[in-house]
């Protein structure tokens, strides 16, 4: 059995080792390319979101590199993502592919449903031994999240541009191959420091900016075209709750006892969406209110005819907060250059802002 | 008495009879606004963002009318779903709070939720918590929640066994015109049908004559007969639904994918699908119905796709190209046989 997954940020460097540790050959789709794009896009319906394009052609380059069987997410939500799995797998059959398509109900059966998706994979490893590949899956999946999050500040005011990015590069390898607790802590306490270290701007007293969204264009840099790394470019220091470690700390775990970490954010939502509306519609929304004063100014990033995103951007200008939105709409067509002139337009705009403040003794 | 103003738009060709039916009940009065015009499309349409699919344009449009026809309150459910473990596509849910946040000057929105999965304590509370505003007797509610229901039904059984149009059963029922200034003023053309054509599409697409361009008018005047999803009986939508996906996932995408599957398996001549830009819940499924007629002895399929910038003139000649191409494929199989 030769399974593969498309990718969404870094999970795959998690997931290969819990693979390698069950004994299950793993094939990682190349990485995310104009090709894969293309190929996704190809033969995806046309007006179908951006996600389902993109991991389409994960899929389609998975099984040119041999793979057999594909995983894929699913069940009955509230946007087109649930039903994905159905009809790529349709599409793929039909473009005479063989393979066989294994779909878990994440939404459902929780982290008692990965569980069982990998004794699946795995030929029925004993259970325990599942337990623990998870338990260090997820340990390594939040060292890696925690040494982004250093990642967004440095970038910012780091003196020689590009540093920062470089050192996550190699500390992604060194994940990569951390195969206990020790090493993976070691790999996040040494690379935490190497951030520290990279030479920063004294003088650096960066914008900040939210990053706010669709869930997967939020975690796949190749979908919006690198907006956290050209923003740290521009001396923008990044935040974001979307994580995979958060959100499957949460979604995975802590969801089945009552508690949401969203609860905040959806309560800020109330004024202005009083309802779940699916996908990430009410965080986005909830998100803008609740960082106001805190962020100088929000990246709303949505999947062109993303239906929760769409009902979103409707509501934003009723929000009676003071916060600039700059909303970037992902899909195949989207051009950088375009990109880059409505960031750098959003970020000049949000230092005005700021300088105006300062001028007014309001800040600092 | 109470002005409630219901939009003529998305759900309300589904559930207009059920609707009246229960606000008479309680004694208030229904104002419906006038059919799609384009100057209430224009007008929805620059409330929302470009990218909002058109029957949502079309729905703050009305809005906005009954807004200048000063209602008391504007009715806009958000219904999440009406099946079990269905859900349904997020803009009707949000619905109420689109409607609360574009519409400047917005009557008060009632806005029950509807959550079948929730069970039913939720549902008659929020059917209780909407009559409140008309009236405190419990009773009085639930009689006109009754009548309502088999206001509903009766209105289903004429759609599914008496076969009738959707807009004369709503006609039927409720006693309202429903001739917009859109279609023509005579009476329906009764030439002689010599092909007969699947219609798919969401109600408020395929009824909204203004929407769809005439769609249905133009089909008969071509002398083709079009069936729609409301003609088919459940049990027949359902198999369908087997046929192509298994099982339900959409509410309100039932009448794509159920009419798809039965009419691609029916003696039907050919199925034109009718989808709006941007719909969600359509770019999928139109695709799987679209893959399943290319298989077996493929069934002529032709999916168009409707924006507030669609020319007449296209449509038309896509139209008149799709059923000569039936005509011909007809003589050419009775040819063979």
């Amino acid at each position: 059995m030769r399974v593969s997954l498309p990718h969404m940020g870094n999970i795959h460097i998690p997931l290969k080792t819990a693979f390698q540790e069950l004994g299950v050959e793993m094939v990682v789709p190349p990485p995310n390319s104009r090709r894969t794009l293309s190929l996704g896009a190809k033969y995806s319906p046309e007006s179908v979101c951006i996600p389902f394009k993109i991991t389409l052609g994960n899929f389609i380059e998975a099984l040119e590199m041999g793979a057999d069987t594909l995983v894929m997410a699913a069940g009955p939500g509230l946007c087109r993502f649930g039903y994905y799995a159905k009809l790529q797998e349709q599409v793929l059959k039909d473009m005479g592919y063989d393979f066989q398509m294994i779909t878990t109900e994440l939404f459902e059966s929780k982290i008692v449903g990965v569980a069982k998706l990998l004794k699946r994979l795995s030929n029925n490893a004993p259970m325990p031994k599942i337990v623990g590949t998870l338990r260090f899956g997820l340990a390594k999946l939040g060292a890696m999240d925690e040494v982004e999050r250093v990642v967004h500040q440095v970038r910012a005011v780091e003196l020689e541009k590009g540093t920062a990015t470089s050192v996550f590069r190699e500390c992604l390898v060194a994940m990569e191959a951390a195969s206990d607790y020790a090493a993976l802590n070691c790999v996040k306490a040494s690379y935490i420091q190497k951030l520290r270290d990279v030479a920063a701007d004294p003088e650096g007293n960066p914008v900040k900016v939210g990053i706010i969204g669709e869930f997967y264009v939020v975690l796949e840099p190749f979908s919006n075209m690198d907006v956290e790394v050209e923003l740290g470019k521009m001396g923008v220091e990044v935040h974001r709750t979307t994580f995979v470690s958060e959100w499957t700390k949460f979604s995975l775990f802590l969801n089945a006892f009552g508690m949401s970490e969203k609860e905040k954010i959806h309560q800020a939502a109330l004024p202005y969406l009083a309802r779940d509306v699916g996908g990430d519609g009410w965080e986005t929304i909830g998100e803008i209110v609740l960082h106001t004063g805190q962020y100088d100014g929000m990246v709303h990033l949505a999947p062109f005819t993303c239906m929760p995103e769409v009902i979103a951007q409707n509501i934003m200008p009723s929000i009676k907060e003071d916060m600039p939105v700059l909303t970037l709409i992902c899909d195949e067509q989207m051009g950088k250059a375009g990109m880059m002139t409505r960031l750098e337009a959003f970020v000049d705009l949000l230092r005005r802002r700021r300088n105006a403040r300062v001028a007014a003794g309001r800040l600092r | 008495m109470t002005r409630v103003g219901i939009p003529r738009a998305l759900l309300y060709y589904q559930y207009y009879p059920m609707w009246k039916t229960f606000f008479d009940g309680l004694g208030a009065n229904i104002i419906v606004s006038s059919p799609t015009s384009k100057k209430a499309l224009a007008a929805g349409a620059a409330r929302v963002v470009a990218e909002t699919c058109l029957p949502v344009k079309a729905f703050c449009g009305h809005v906005l009318e009954l807004r200048d026809m000063r209602c008391d309150y504007v009715f806009v459910p958000s219904i999440r779903s009406i099946d079990t473990s269905a859900y349904n596509c997020s803009k009707f849910l949000g619905l109420p709070d689109i409607v609360k946040a574009v519409i400047p000057d917005c009557p008060p929105v009632i806005e029950p939720d509807i959550d079948i999965n929730k069970g039913k304590k939720e549902l008659f509370t929020s059917i209780y918590a909407t009559a409140r505003k008309f009236t405190w007797n419990p009773l009085r509610v639930k009689e006109a929640a009754e009548a309502a229901w088999q206001v509903h039904e009766n209105y289903q059984r004429l759609l599914r066994f008496g076969k009738m149009a959707l807009p004369e059963a709503l006609e039927a029922i409720t006693g309202d015109s429903q001739r917009g200034p859109h279609d023509s003023k005579e009476a329906r053309p009764s030439t002689e049908f010599n092909a007969t054509v699947a219609v798919i599409g969401h109600p408020y697409m395929v009824y909204d004559s203004y929407i769809n361009h005439k769609l249905i008018e133009r089909l008969q005047n071509l002398g083709v007969r079009a069936l729609t999803a409301e003609m088919a009986t459940t049990e027949e939508l359902d198999a369908g639904i087997q046929r192509l996906i298994g099982k339900a996932y959409w509410t309100y995408e039932d009448e794509i994918t159920g009419a798809g599957g039965h009419y691609l398996a029916s003696d039907v001549d050919g199925v034109i699908s009718i989808t709006a830009f941007g719909c969600g819940p359509d770019s999928v499924m139109i695709d799987v119905i679209q893959r399943s007629s290319k298989k077996g002895d493929g069934k002529p399929f032709m999916s168009l796709t409707i924006d507030e910038h669609t020319a007449e003139a296209g449509l038309v000649t896509r139209l008149e190209a799709f059923t000569d191409m039936l005509r011909r494929r007809k003589r050419r199989l009775a040819a063979v046989n």
